[in-house]
């Protein structure tokens, strides 16, 4: 469903010059797979998404998500995916059903099929209390149930997901893990991003670790503790940065 | 392009600009209240003023009612109360007397009655001017009376009187004023109205972090520029609409407005105008909604926003106020200036003699700049580092 083929993005910053924010970075994520994609801040995780996502275009290399071409064809791909990042925001003054029928109508769907949808989505997502409440009345919680519903409302058969659960309180973090987990059984191919190791350790399929716009290591969990020989995730993406660092050192 | 996205973009962001407290302070509230209130506060203000200004204006200073017992005699039978005071022109400096008046003579003998007053001041003003008059009366009266020892008829003294005929019809006069200051307060109000939605669909889905969710939707850049641009229109259109109705309304209905149109032989602005007036005006809600979503874009937050749109309303003003000086009439040169264009014809249409070549000039100007405004807006729109500057 994605294949990233040796994806760059680089860009002109007034302090550091160019910076390569994604350095030919190459993986694939299977229909029925959740791929995460670990790195520290500044790692180059959000620009991969977001290139993904057609929102930036890249500087060298190109992706296919669902058979679309993100250069050639970037709103053919907008239109298989589901985007959702931990700090987006949703329309303060609308309410959720109003939220849902505005990105319904920019997904293509109209008339009765957008009503049961909405209406799908209301039920799915136990968002009927607060279905006709303005946004900024709503707890973190329900926002972020609201932002989930938006994503899927299309029923898109690809999922980005940049750091989905940042910010959020444990039963919150709970909501979007069951998310996660209910759209793979149903098929969906899930690319996320994530800091939290335990949240990666239980979710994902294969991991990918990014660190300064370049993938270095990519695999399973066992995989990975094969490479490592380390045991938890956090001490198996310590020991790649610092693997990582130390080639980098050398290299200088 | 997808029309439907447009407009599925226009109807939420208009949703947003009805829930939204200061677009609808800047969108309604100001227009239909404030603008009344304004108008009939600085009218009051100024009739009080006036008023005050008369009951001052009575006061004169002499240097003793025994000096120039005469004039003293026909400035009381014109109302006015003589002080005594030693140094007249210090008198009118210092506010004791509106106005002094002293006899003086020159080598030859020649007598002058010499008028003090302060121009800086109304009350001394409207002295100065109810003194010459009271003078000339005196000094017509003295040579009446002279003239009926002589045996020669009082007539020789007027041979003619001069009267000014205005040719201006009512609906003109009411043009003239009406216009005039109609189309600075409504592009001031429409830029006004425009800046507030225009930040809040820009720089405030930046800030607040929505923009995001729509970039990656299907929509089209394009499509989503033209709905953002579209709804913004609307607000400016919409303040438009309201402040022309409510000037209208006030300069028709309210007891003052109707005081100054009886003094100045003023119709009532008629509807024909007010509905030409309006589709003249929404080339430019569009000019001024895309220029300003385009510069909006540039910010990262509300904040930033309104300091780069403040300065854009002010200078919108500029060609509004040019527009208001008397003289100047739109030729098709003229008429391809931005909001200059559009004042001078609002104040054409009032006064019943805009050419039609101007107007159409002006309108397919106006479109054109709208056309461009939509064009740049757009081509930010697909700029990362426009859209993504951190």
């Amino acid at each position: 469903m994605i294949r990233v083929d040796n994806l760059a993005k680089s860009f002109h910053d007034k302090k550091r010059g160019i910076v390569h924010a994604l350095d030919h970075v190459s993986f694939d994520v299977k229909a029925g797979e959740i791929f995460g994609l670990l790195g520290p801040n500044g790692a180059g995780k959000t620009t991969c998404l977001r290139l993904l996502a057609t929102i930036l275009k890249p500087t060298e290399g190109t992706a296919e998500v669902g058979g679309a071409d993100i250069v050639r064809s970037p709103e053919a791909v907008r239109r298989q995916i589901g985007f959702l990042s931990g700090d987006m925001g949703i329309p303060a003054r609308l309410t959720p059903r109003e939220v849902l029928a505005f990105f319904g109508k920019l997904n293509g769907l109209e008339g009765e099929k957008l009503r049961r949808r909405i209406d799908e989505m209301v039920e799915t997502f136990e968002i009927s209390d607060f279905a006709n409440t303005k946004t900024d009345k709503l707890s973190t919680g329900m926002k972020q149930k609201v932002a989930i519903a938006r994503t899927v409302l299309h029923d898109p058969p690809v999922l980005i997901l940049d750091e989905p659960s940042s910010g959020l309180d444990v039963p919150t973090a709970r909501l979007i893990e069951n998310f996660m987990l209910r759209a793979k059984e149903s098929g969906k191919c899930i690319l996320f991003s994530t800091h939290v190791m335990e949240e990666a350790e239980y979710l994902c399929d294969r991991i990918g670790v990014v660190h300064q716009g370049k993938l270095k290591a990519l695999g399973t969990m066992d995989e990975l503790r094969e490479r490592t020989g380390k045991h938890r995730l956090r001490e198996i993406f310590l020991d790649l940065l610092e693997i990582a660092e130390l080639a980098q050192g050398a290299r200088k | 392009m997808n029309l439907k996205t447009s407009a599925a973009v226009y109807q939420k962001e208009m949703l947003e600009i009805f829930r939204d407290r200061r677009t609808m302070i800047s969108m309604v509230v100001v227009p239909l209240l404030a603008i009344p209130l304004l108008f009939s506060l600085i009218n009051g203000f100024m009739t009080s003023r006036e008023k005050e200004a008369q009951g001052e204006a009575l006061t004169v200073g002499v240097l003793g009612e025994d000096k120039l017992p005469t004039v003293i005699e026909a400035l009381k039978a014109a109302g006015f109360r003589p002080i005594a005071k030693a140094d007249l022109r210090a008198a009118v400096e210092k506010k004791e007397v509106a106005a002094a008046v002293e006899e003086t003579e020159d080598a030859t003998g020649e007598k002058y009655v010499n008028v003090y007053i302060d121009r800086t001041r109304q009350a001394s003003e409207i002295a100065g001017d109810k003194i010459e008059t009271a003078l000339e009366k005196l000094k017509t009266d003295t040579v009446r009376a002279s003239l009926r020892g002589s045996g020669l008829p009082e007539k020789i003294l007027t041979p003619f009187t001069t009267k000014n005929v205005n040719v201006a019809s009512e609906k003109k006069m009411s043009g003239l004023v009406f216009g005039s200051a109609l189309g600075y307060v409504v592009i001031l109000l429409m830029f006004t109205g425009a800046m507030y939605p225009a930040i809040d669909m820009t720089a405030g889905e930046k800030e607040r972090r929505t923009l995001e969710a729509v970039l990656a939707s299907p929509a089209g850049r394009n499509e989503i520029v033209l709905g953002k641009i579209a709804a913004t229109a609307t607000a400016a259109f919409i303040t438009a609409l309201l402040t022309l109705g409510s000037m209208a309304y006030s300069f028709r209905f309210s007891p003052q407005a109707a005081s100054t149109r009886e003094t100045l032989h003023m119709a009532p602005p008629d509807m024909g105008s007010l509905v030409l007036v309006m589709v003249t005006v929404i080339p430019t809600a569009i000019v001024a909604a895309s220029l300003m979503v385009a510069i909006a874009l540039f910010a990262k937050s509300y904040k930033e926003g309104m300091s780069y749109l403040t300065p854009i309303v002010m200078l919108a003003a500029f060609p509004a106020v040019v527009g208001m000086l008397p003289g100047l009439e739109l030729t098709p040169a003229l008429a391809l200036i931005p909001i200059f264009n559009v004042c001078q014809l609002i104040k054409e249409i009032f006064l019943g003699e805009f050419s039609r070549v101007a107007y159409a000039v002006a309108f397919g100007a106006n479109l054109v700049y709208a056309a461009i405004g939509f064009f740049v807006a757009s081509k930010l729109f697909k700029s990362e580092s426009v859209l993504f500057r951190v």
